[in-house]
């Protein structure tokens, strides 16, 4: 198969992917214990979207640091699709988890941990949009951005792992640390589906971070047309 | 090349800074001024008595540093958007090293929050009725706390000053950044209110120490491209 | 013996050339500066003219390297080996419109901040002389820059950009605000740096184009 028709038929077989995994997460997991009726399905979304959101920081740094380094106007554009994708996976696994909140805990905040973790990030993505719109000079912006980018990751990893030990979470643990092994507590199916999901979540991230790219490329090709 | 060492620039800015300052107070008196209104708001709103006694070594120590943390959103910024925009930035950028601009605004920003610390603590525990068992703990926590603040503060003072409409930007970029440093530093404080033993601020002092660490380091690597570029 | 060549060599220390190919910048999708190549060298005074929002500005901040060219590249050239960025600041001096002095402070200590920061701190006493130079009576040096005419403040940057003696001096329109007397002193520090100092002076002033070796005109 030649490499253009692997680009053709890529995004449909994400499409089927996901359409599968929904389908599998709805229907045909099995029903885990501790949890109210089928509350629990909504994990199959929300874990995915919430890993995703935290990917497109990490890309999003990765990109800042290229920038700063070959100063192409393209890993800028990186930088921003990656944190445009993080903010919406943000915000849908927001919404997802204090959907779940509502049922399984009876409100919808309860300022968890890893729920102050969230909004901290999208804190910090509003932030970076907000610091982006507000300079004008297109290298300026994007070494500022990138700066920024890099300075509020070194300071994410002490909120998540430092500061949230203070308190219990009520946040369900998937993954049990015994004694060094790492065991997850799940049904054999129900994990099938998990990582299914975080799969084709992780694919879809990848489709459209390459779509936004490739949107930045045409964009800067034309830009320069017409400069010529 | 150069003929100056790093720390005769970092001592020459402080010194502008502070000559400055000292002529038009307008840092101090925004720092100033803020915290002491909140102060007299919270007072009168809340007082000695209104809190439950469980409640209060928590709730005041939350009170205390939001006030001292707003305050100092009122004024941190100023040492990087006044060159701007009374035009001296490009001056300064021509005549000193990148860290040496970054270190002298750091100590002078630094400075001004321990001024502000030594009026409002005191002046905030005598209004409140709050008694600190662990004196020397609440000095730790206060002098590590306005080290870490002053650090992230003054970087993204140096971020903003290059933007547009710098002065709502900096509490929308430097809160998020700030929010693991508050937490340690309620924590701190509560744990110094309630314990006279050192070890009980101890956690929250290394919490507070390793932010400011990491976010120095991180601070001092960023910021030629963020004062440059 | 040999000492000695070398001090000869440092007094005339003007060997930095700056040369620059095919500078283009663009803000958003406006475009300043298309393409401009020349160079600036000692005793080759180039000047830099056209209408206004040509670019006059903009291309001496991307030679200062206080701007990157959208495309294009500036090099300074200490002989043939090319000078690291972090080595163009101090060997730079520069007055521009948009470079004022600390209002709050005297025109003494402005210049002392800078010759502090630059390290060539000699006391005040020829920091005295050189505003004098310039123009600006003992009187006013202690006095503050907020109280100073823009003509005053002309001459007090100008002394900024040239208290360390720079290798490069970019000059912003350098006479505006200034007076007779102020352009004719500005004229005698030019005559006197020209030969060991690269000079580029963005003006649109007839009697400053006439000092140019060289003339690079922007188009608007």
């Amino acid at each position: 198969m030649t490499k253009d028709a692997l680009k053709a038929v890529l995004p449909w077989v994400l499409g089927l992917w996901l359409a599968g995994v929904t389908v599998a997460g709805l229907l045909w997991a099995p029903a885990a214990a501790g949890f109210h009726g089928d509350s629990f399905r909504i994990v199959f979304f929300h874990v995915p979207q919430a890993w995703v959101a935290v990917l497109a920081f990490c890309v999003n740094l990765v990109a800042s640091i290229r920038y700063l380094r070959t100063r192409a106007p393209l890993d800028d554009a990186r930088a921003a699709a990656a944190a445009r994708l993080g903010m919406l996976f943000a915000i849908l696994a927001t919404v997802t988890g204090s959907i779940f909140a509502k049922l399984e805990w009876g409100m919808f905040w309860n300022w968890d941990p890893r729920e102050t973790s969230i909004v901290i990030l999208l804190l910090i993505y509003a932030a970076y949009f907000a610091l982006r719109q507000a300079v004008v000079d297109e290298e300026r912006r994007a070494s500022l951005a990138a700066a920024f980018a890099i300075f509020a990751f070194v300071t994410m990893p002490f909120l998540i792992f430092v500061i949230p030990r203070v308190y219990s979470s009520l946040h369900p643990n998937l993954v049990e640390a015994t004694q060094g092994a790492v065991r997850f507590k799940m049904d054999p199916g129900m994990r099938l589906v998990l990582f299914s999901a975080l799969a084709g979540f992780t694919g879809l991230f990848a489709w459209l971070y390459s779509f936004e790219v490739r949107l930045a490329r045409v964009l800067a090709a034309r830009h320069s047309r017409e400069e010529a | 090349m150069r003929r100056s060492s790093l720390l005769a620039e970092s001592l020459a800015i402080v010194c502008k800074e502070l000559a400055s300052e000292l002529r038009q107070r307008v840092a101090l008196s925004a720092i100033g001024l803020f915290a002491i209104t909140t102060l007299i708001a919270v007072a009168y709103q809340i007082g000695p008595y209104s809190l439950a006694e469980n409640d209060r070594p928590f709730l005041l120590s939350a009170l205390l540093w939001i006030i001292l943390f707003f305050a100092s959103m009122a004024g941190l910024a100023r040492v990087f958007v006044k060159e701007e925009d009374a035009h001296t930035a490009k001056t300064l950028r021509l005549a000193a090293r990148p860290h040496a601009v970054l270190l002298g605004k750091l100590v002078f920003n630094l400075l001004l929050l321990l001024a502000l610390e030594v009026v409002v603590v005191p002046l905030y525990c005598g209004l409140m009725g709050l008694r600190i068992e662990g004196v020397l703990g609440l000095v730790l926590v206060m002098l590590a706390g306005g080290a870490t603040l002053s650090i992230s503060a003054t970087f993204v003072a140096a971020l903003i000053a290059r933007a547009s409409g710098s002065n709502t930007l900096f509490p929308i970029l430097a809160l998020p950044l700030l929010l693991p440093l508050l937490v340690a530093a309620i924590a701190g404080t509560r744990a110094a209110v309630g314990s006279p033993e050192l070890g009980a601020v101890l956690p929250a002092l290394r919490a507070i120490s390793s932010l400011g660490g990491v976010t120095m380091v991180t601070a001092l690597l960023l910021f030629p491209v963020v004062w440059r570029d | 013996m040999g000492v000695v060549i070398r001090e000869v060599i440092v007094l005339n220390a003007g060997v930095v050339t700056v040369r620059f190919d095919g500078v283009t910048k663009r803000f958003g999708r406006q475009r300043v500066l298309a393409g401009v190549g020349g160079e600036v060298r000692p005793g080759h005074l180039l000047v830099v003219a056209g209408p206004n929002g040509s670019g006059k500005s903009t291309l001496l901040n991307i030679l200062a390297g206080l701007l990157r060219p959208s495309y294009g590249e500036v090099r300074y050239l200490d002989g043939d080996v090319p000078l690291p960025r972090d080595d163009w600041y101090p060997r730079l001096g520069m007055a521009a419109p948009d470079m004022a002095p600390y209002e709050e402070l005297s025109a003494l200590a402005n210049l002392r901040l800078f010759a502090r920061l630059r390290g060539c701190y000699n006391g005040d006493g020829p920091l005295g002389t050189l505003l004098e130079e310039l123009g600006l009576a003992a009187a006013h040096h202690d006095r503050l820059i907020a109280a100073f005419s823009s003509g005053m403040r002309q001459r007090v940057k100008l002394a900024q950009a040239t208290l360390h003696l720079p290798e490069v001096l970019l000059l912003d329109e350098p006479s505006a605000n200034l007076d007779a007397d102020g352009h004719l002193r500005l004229g005698t520090l030019v005559e006197r740096l020209k030969p060991t100092t690269a000079i580029a002076v963005a003006t649109n002033d007839p009697r400053e184009i006439a000092w140019g070796d060289a003339k690079i005109e922007l188009a608007g």
